[in-house]
C-alpha cells in the first residue's frame, strides 16, 4: 500500500510528518512512500532527499488518488477532507473533541481516521506520543523564546564589570512541557522554581533540578486521576494558588505558564494584577496560548507588552519553529502508529480495533463516529498511593519531643532504681554482711560488663563467645580450691572439673587467637 | 603466698579480663585483648595453685596437662566452619564443671558439719571457710550451691543438644515431647519445692534429684528451638555458663569467680538481645520456640521463580560495577566460603566494588559469616554488617545472595501478616539484579515463602553454592 504526505496547508505551520530516514522506516514495513513536492522543504528536507531514498514526489492530486494512507501533522481542512475517499486512511493530529464538523466531514466521506492526539498515555503507547514529544519542544522553545526576549542572562556571574544576577523562572504546570522548560532552564543557570496541581509530581520536579512551590493546602487532589493529566481544582485551592503566585511575582523574571486541562479552556493563573507587579523587562511565555492562555494578557500568536514593560507572548507554534526537529520526532511516532498499524510487515494496514490503542485514536471508522473511545482496558497509571506527607518537625515540636523521650526516660530510669533499691534493701535487711560484700562485686562486675560488650565490634561476635567461653573456664579457680579436699569423691569430681576447665580454657583462648589472627585488612 | 598477695593477683586478674573483653572493640585491638585475657587467666590459676589450702598438687598439673593438650588438640584441628559446635562444646564443658563443684561444695559442708569444734579449728582450706560459716551463711550457702549446680546442669545439657544439632548428630528441627513447656515448667516448680527441701534439712537426694530435673530442662528446652535460632541459644548458653560460675564464686566466697561470671553473664546476654532484635522477636519467643502468632493470611506471590545457569551470573558480574554478596548459612553448609572470597578478589581485581552485606543473625552463632570470611582471607574492611549498607542496595547492580533466606526475605517489610514481619531485612531486591544461590526450591528454615525468589529482578542458580561459585569463577573476566 501507499502513505502519501500532503504539504501541510496552514500558514505558518512548517512540520512534515514524514523524513527520509522515517520513509526508509515504512518502506522496510512495505509500503511505497509518496509526497507532495515541497511539503518538507520548511523543515529542511528538499524534495531531493526525498527522492534519494525512493520516495515518489507528486502533485495534490495525484497523491490523494493514490495514497491508501494519508499522513499530516496539522487537522485537515475541510477542503482535504473533501479530497478523501471512502476506505482511506488519514493519520494526523485531529482534536475530535473541538473539531466536530471536521469529524462529521469524515464520517460522511467514510474515511477511516487516526487522530495522534488521542493516543492513549500508557506506556506501550508511548512511542506514537505526538503530543508529548511536541510538548517537549514546546517547553524547550519556551525558554529559548524567554531568553530571546529577556534582556539579561539567565546564570548568575561576578565578572570584573560586575555582579549579574541569576533570572528566577516560574513553570507553572509540570506536564511533558513544564519539565522540558525546567530543565532548559536550570541548564541555562536560572534559578526555578515550578508549580503543579499535583503533588506527586514534586519528585520530578526536583529531579528536574527545580524548586517545587508547595501550597499550604490540606486536601491536596489526586491529579493523576485522568491518566496523568491535571483535573480542575476547587475554588478555595485556586485561592490559595492565585495568592501563592501574587507572593512570587514581584521577585520572578520569567514565568512559563503551560497549565491546560483537557478538554477545557485554559485556566487563569496568571492575572493582570499579577503582571502588574511584574519588574520591567520580565517576560511571560504562555504555552496555553491556543486554548485561550494562562495569563489575562495573553494574546494568541502575538507578542505583547504591557503597560509596565512585561513582555507577554502568546505564540502557539512552538513546535513549528523548530521543525527539524519537531517533524523528525512526529515522524518517527507515524512510524511507530504504521508499525502497530502492520502487525504483519507486509505492507497492508490491518486496523484493529480490538487493540486498545488503536482503537483509542481512530475517532471515524467505517462510516461511524468512534469518538469518544471506551476507557482503555489497561489503567493509564496504577493509581496513586496515597502518600502521607512526613512533616518536618518545627523546632519547637523537636524540643518538645526530646523534653518527653527525655522525662520518660529519666522516670523509667528513676522507678527502676527505686525497684533495685528496694530490692537490694530487703536482702541486705536479711543476708549476712560477707554475701552482702559479695554481692556489691557481683552487680557492679554485671555493670561493667552490660558498658563493655555494647562496644564490642558486630563481627567480632563469635572470637567475643571464644574469650568468654575461655575465661568462664574460671571455674577452674574453684575446682583447684576444693581438689586438696580429705574426701575422695571431692577429689575425684574436682580433678576431673580442672581438666575440662583447662580444655576450656586452652580450647578457648587458643580459638580466638586463629580467628583473630585471620582477620586482615585489605 | 599469702591471701593478700592471692587477692592482689585476683584483682589484676579481674582487670585483666575486663580490658580483654573491652579490646573486641576492633579487630586490631582484640589481637592484644586476648593477650590479656590469657595473662589473667594464668595470673589466676598460678595464684590459686600457690596460694593457701591448696593440695594434691600431682593431681592438679595431670589434670591440668592432660586439659592443656587436649584443648590445644581441639583448638587447632576444628574447623571454622564447625565454631558453632565447638563453642557450643565448651560450654556443656563449664556447666558440667559447675555442677561438679557445687556437688563438691554440698558434700564438704556435710562433712564439715559432723565435725566437732577442735577438728574444724583444725581445717584448711574451702573447709575452713565451711567451717566458719554460722547458720545463716550455711542456708545461704545451700541457695548457693542449688543455684549453681541448677544453672551448671541446664548448660551442660543445653549445650551438649546444641552442640548435636549444630554437628547434625541431633535433627535440627524443633521437637518437643507431648506435653510441651508444660514439662519444662513442671521440672522448674519441682526444682523450687526441692530447693525448699533441701533448705530445711534434706539430704543430697534432693540435691540429685533437681539435678536431674535440671538435665531434662536443658535438654528439652534446646530440643524445641530449631536451627535458625541457634544464635540465640548459643548466646544465652554461654549468659548461662557465665552465671553458674558466678553461682559458683558466691559458694565458694570467691570475688575473682564472681566477677569473671558476671562478666561472661552479661556479654551473653547482651548478644541474646542483639540477635532476638536483629530477628524482630522477643527473646521468651524464641526460647519457647516457634514463630510469632500469624494474625491473617499470608500475601499472595505472583510470579514464577526464573533459573539462570552460570554464564549468565558471569556475564551479569562482568558488566556490573558494584556487587554485594550476601551469605547465609548455606555457604557454611556448602564450605563455599573459599569459591566465594575468591570471586569477590577477582572481581576487585577487575576494578569493581564487591563488599559483603552480613546480617546479625545470618549463620548459626553471633558473627559466624564474619569468621568464616575471615578465614577465607576476605578483608574485614568490605565486610559491612547490615546498617552499613543497607541504603546501598538501591545503587547496586548486582546482589549474590548464597545460602541465606529469611534475613533477605521482603514480606518482613511488605506483607504485615508474614510471621517475620517487622524483623530488620538486607534490602536486597532494591538492586537492579539479583542472583541467588540455593539448593532447591524449597522454602528456608521458618517455612515461609519468600517473594524475593519470584521478583522481576532475581534469577535463581540452583545447585550447591560451592560448585556454582566456582562455575562462575571461571567465566569472571580478570
Amino acid at each position: 500500500m501507499k502513505i502519501g504526505v500532503p504539504r501541510e496547508t496552514i500558514a505558518g505551520e512548517s512540520r512534515t510528518a514524514i523524513t527520509p530516514d522515517s520513509a526508509l522506516q515504512l518502506q522496510r514495513l512495505g509500503y511505497e512512500c509518496l509526497i507532495e513536492s515541497g511539503s518538507g522543504s520548511a523543515s529542511g528536507f528538499s524534495d531531493d532527499t526525498y527522492r534519494a531514498v525512493c520516495v515518489k514526489v507528486v502533485d495534490e492530486a495525484t497523491l490523494y488518488e493514490n495514497s491508501d494512507v494519508i499522513a499530516k501533522v496539522r487537522p485537515p481542512a475541510l477542503r482535504e477532507i473533501d479530497r478523501l475517499r471512502p476506505g482511506q486512511t488519514l493519520i494526523s493530529f485531529f482534536y475530535p473533541a473541538q473539531n466536530a464538523e471536521l469529524l462529521e466531514a469524515a464520517r460522511v466521506k467514510g474515511a477511516n481516521v487516526i487522530a495522534m492526539d488521542m493516543v492513549p498515555r500508557i506506556s506501550r503507547a508511548q512511542k506514537m506520543d505526538a503530543l508529548s514529544s511536541m510538548a517537549n519542544i514546546a517547553g524547550y522553545r519556551a525558554v529559548i523564546e524567554a531568553g530571546n526576549n529577556f534582556g539579561r542572562f539567565f546564570t548568575g556571574q561576578v565578572t570584573a564589570a560586575g555582579k549579574v544576577p541569576p533570572a528566577k523562572v516560574l513553570v507553572i504546570g509540570a506536564g511533558v512541557a513544564g519539565l522540558a522548560a525546567i530543565g532548559t532552564a536550570t541548564s541555562l543557570g536560572a534559578i526555578t522554581y515550578a508549580f503543579d496541581v499535583r503533588p506527586e509530581v514534586a519528585e520530578q520536579i526536583e529531579s528536574m533540578g527545580a524548586q517545587f512551590v508547595y501550597l499550604d493546602f490540606a486536601e491536596a487532589q489526586d491529579g493523576a486521576a485522568s491518566g496523568g493529566y491535571a483535573a480542575p481544582s476547587s475554588p478555595e485551592f485556586r485561592e490559595k494558588q492565585l495568592e501563592k503566585f501574587r507572593e512570587l511575582a514581584p521577585e520572578i523574571d520569567i514565568v512559563i505558564t503551560t497549565a491546560l486541562i483537557p478538554g477545557r479552556d485554559a485556566p487563569k493563573l496568571w492575572l493582570a494584577d499579577m503582571v502588574a507587579m511584574m519588574k520591567p523587562g520580565s517576560v511571560i511565555i504562555d504555552l496555553a496560548a491556543e486554548r485561550g492562555g494562562n495569563c489575562d494578557l495573553t494574546v494568541a500568536d502575538q507578542r505583547i507588552v504591557s503597560d509596565n514593560g512585561v513582555i507577554v507572548v502568546g505564540y502557539t507554534d512552538y513546535p513549528s519553529r523548530m521543525a527539524a526537529q519537531a517533524s523528525t520526532l512526529y515522524a518517527t511516532n507515524i512510524r511507530h502508529m504504521m508499525t502497530d498499524l502492520t502487525p504483519a510487515k507486509d505492507g497492508n494496514v490491518f486496523h484493529n480495533m480490538e487493540d486498545d490503542v488503536i482503537r483509542s485514536a481512530t475517532v471515524t471508522y467505517q462510516g461511524e463516529i468512534t469518538y469518544p473511545p471506551p476507557p482503555p482496558k489497561t489503567k493509564a497509571i496504577a493509581a496513586q498511593k496515597r502518600q502521607e506527607k512526613v512533616k518536618e518537625p518545627t523546632p519547637e515540636e523537636k524540643r518538645s519531643r526530646e523534653t518527653a523521650a527525655f522525662k520518660a526516660q529519666t522516670l523509667s530510669q528513676g522507678l527502676l532504681l527505686l525497684c533495685a533499691t528496694a530490692l537490694l534493701l530487703v536482702v541486705g535487711a536479711y543476708a549476712p554482711s560477707s554475701f552482702m560484700n559479695h554481692f556489691i562485686v557481683f552487680v557492679l562486675a554485671c555493670f561493667i560488663g552490660f558498658q563493655v560488650i555494647w562496644n564490642v565490634s558486630h563481627s567480632l561476635h563469635t572470637p567475643l563467645m571464644a574469650v568468654t567461653n575461655a575465661i568462664s573456664g574460671i571455674v577452674i579457680l574453684g575446682a583447684l580450691l576444693q581438689v586438696g579436699s580429705g574426701n575422695w569423691l571431692v577429689v575425684v569430681l574436682s580433678a576431673l572439673s580442672v581438666l575440662i576447665a583447662t580444655v576450656n580454657i586452652v580450647g578457648g583462648f587458643l580459638v580466638t587467637r586463629r580467628m583473630l589472627a585471620m582477620f586482615q585488612k585489605s | 603466698m599469702t591471701i593478700g598477695i592471692v587477692s592482689a593477683a585476683y584483682i589484676a586478674a579481674a582487670v585483666l579480663f575486663i580490658l580483654s573483653l573491652g579490646g573486641l572493640s576492633g579487630q586490631e585491638s582484640a589481637k592484644r585483648a586476648v593477650w590479656y585475657g590469657i595473662l589473667g587467666m594464668g595470673l589466676a590459676v598460678v595464684a590459686t595453685v600457690f596460694g593457701p589450702g591448696v593440695g594434691h598438687w600431682l593431681i592438679i598439673l595431670l589434670m591440668i596437662a592432660g586439659g592443656a593438650v587436649l584443648g590445644h588438640y581441639v583448638a587447632s584441628r576444628v574447623q571454622m566452619t564447625e565454631m558453632p559446635q565447638l563453642v557450643a562444646a565448651l560450654h556443656s564443658f563449664v556447666g558440667l564443671a559447675a555442677v561438679f563443684i557445687g556437688v563438691n561444695a554440698h558434700i564438704e559442708a556435710a562433712d564439715v558439719a559432723v565435725l566437732d569444734e577442735a577438728a574444724k579449728a583444725a581445717l584448711s582450706g574451702f573447709a575452713a571457710i565451711l567451717a566458719h560459716k554460722t547458720p545463716l551463711e550455711l542456708a545461704i550457702l545451700k541457695v548457693e550451691v542449688f543455684l549453681g549446680v541448677f544453672i551448671g546442669a541446664v548448660t551442660f545439657t543445653g549445650s551438649v543438644i546444641a552442640f548435636g544439632k549444630l554437628a547434625g548428630k541431633v535433627d535440627g528441627k524443633a521437637q518437643k515431647l507431648p506435653g510441651g513447656h508444660m514439662l519444662n515448667a513442671g521440672a522448674a516448680i519441682l526444682s523450687l519445692i526441692l530447693l525448699i527441701l533441701y533448705g530445711n534439712g534434706a539430704g543430697a537426694w534432693a540435691l540429685v534429684l533437681m539435678t536431674l530435673a535440671a538435665f531434662f530442662i536443658g535438654y528439652h528446652l534446646i530440643m524445641g528451638i530449631g536451627g535458625a535460632d541457634m544464635p540465640v541459644v548459643i548466646s544465652m548458653l554461654n549468659s548461662y555458663s557465665g552465671w553458674a560460675a558466678a553461682a559458683i564464686g558466691f559458694t565458694l566466697g570467691n570475688d575473682l569467680l564472681i566477677v569473671t561470671g558476671a562478666l561472661v553473664g552479661s556479654s551473653g546476654a547482651i548478644l541474646s538481645y542483639i540477635m532476638c532484635r536483629a530477628m524482630n522477636r522477643s527473646f521468651v519467643s524464641v526460647i519457647l520456640g516457634g514463630f510469632g502468632t500469624v494474625t491473617g493470611p499470608a500475601m499472595e506471590i505472583s510470579g514464577e521463580q526464573i533459573a539462570i545457569d552460570a554464564d549468565g551470573v558471569a556475564a551479569a558480574l562482568n558488566d556490573a560495577d558494584s556487587i554485594i554478596i550476601v551469605p547465609g548459612y548455606g555457604m557454611a553448609v556448602a564450605q563455599a566460603q573459599q569459591a566465594v572470597s575468591e570471586l569477590a578478589r577477582k572481581l576487585r581485581a577487575a576494578g569493581k566494588t564487591a563488599r559483603f552485606a552480613i546480617h546479625p543473625v545470618a549463620g548459626r552463632l553471633p558473627g559466624h559469616m564474619n569468621v568464616l570470611l575471615a578465614e577465607a582471607k576476605v578483608p574485614y574492611d568490605i565486610v559491612l554488617e547490615m546498617d552499613e549498607i543497607n541504603d546501598d542496595f538501591s545503587k547496586t547492580d548486582v546482589v549474590i545472595v548464597i545460602g541465606s533466606n529469611d534475613i533477605v526475605n521482603p514480606a518482613a517489610q511488605e506483607d504485615p501478616n508474614s510471621p517475620i514481619a517487622g524483623m530488620p531485612v538486607l534490602e536486597v531486591w532494591k538492586a537492579k539484579q539479583v542472583f541467588v544461590s540455593k539448593r532447591g526450591q524449597g522454602t528456608g528454615y521458618s517455612g515461609i515463602e519468600n517473594p524475593l525468589f519470584y521478583k522481576e529482578n532475581t534469577r535463581m542458580c540452583y545447585g550447591d553454592a560451592k560448585v556454582s561459585t566456582n562455575s562462575v569463577l571461571q567465566l569472571i573476566r580478570a
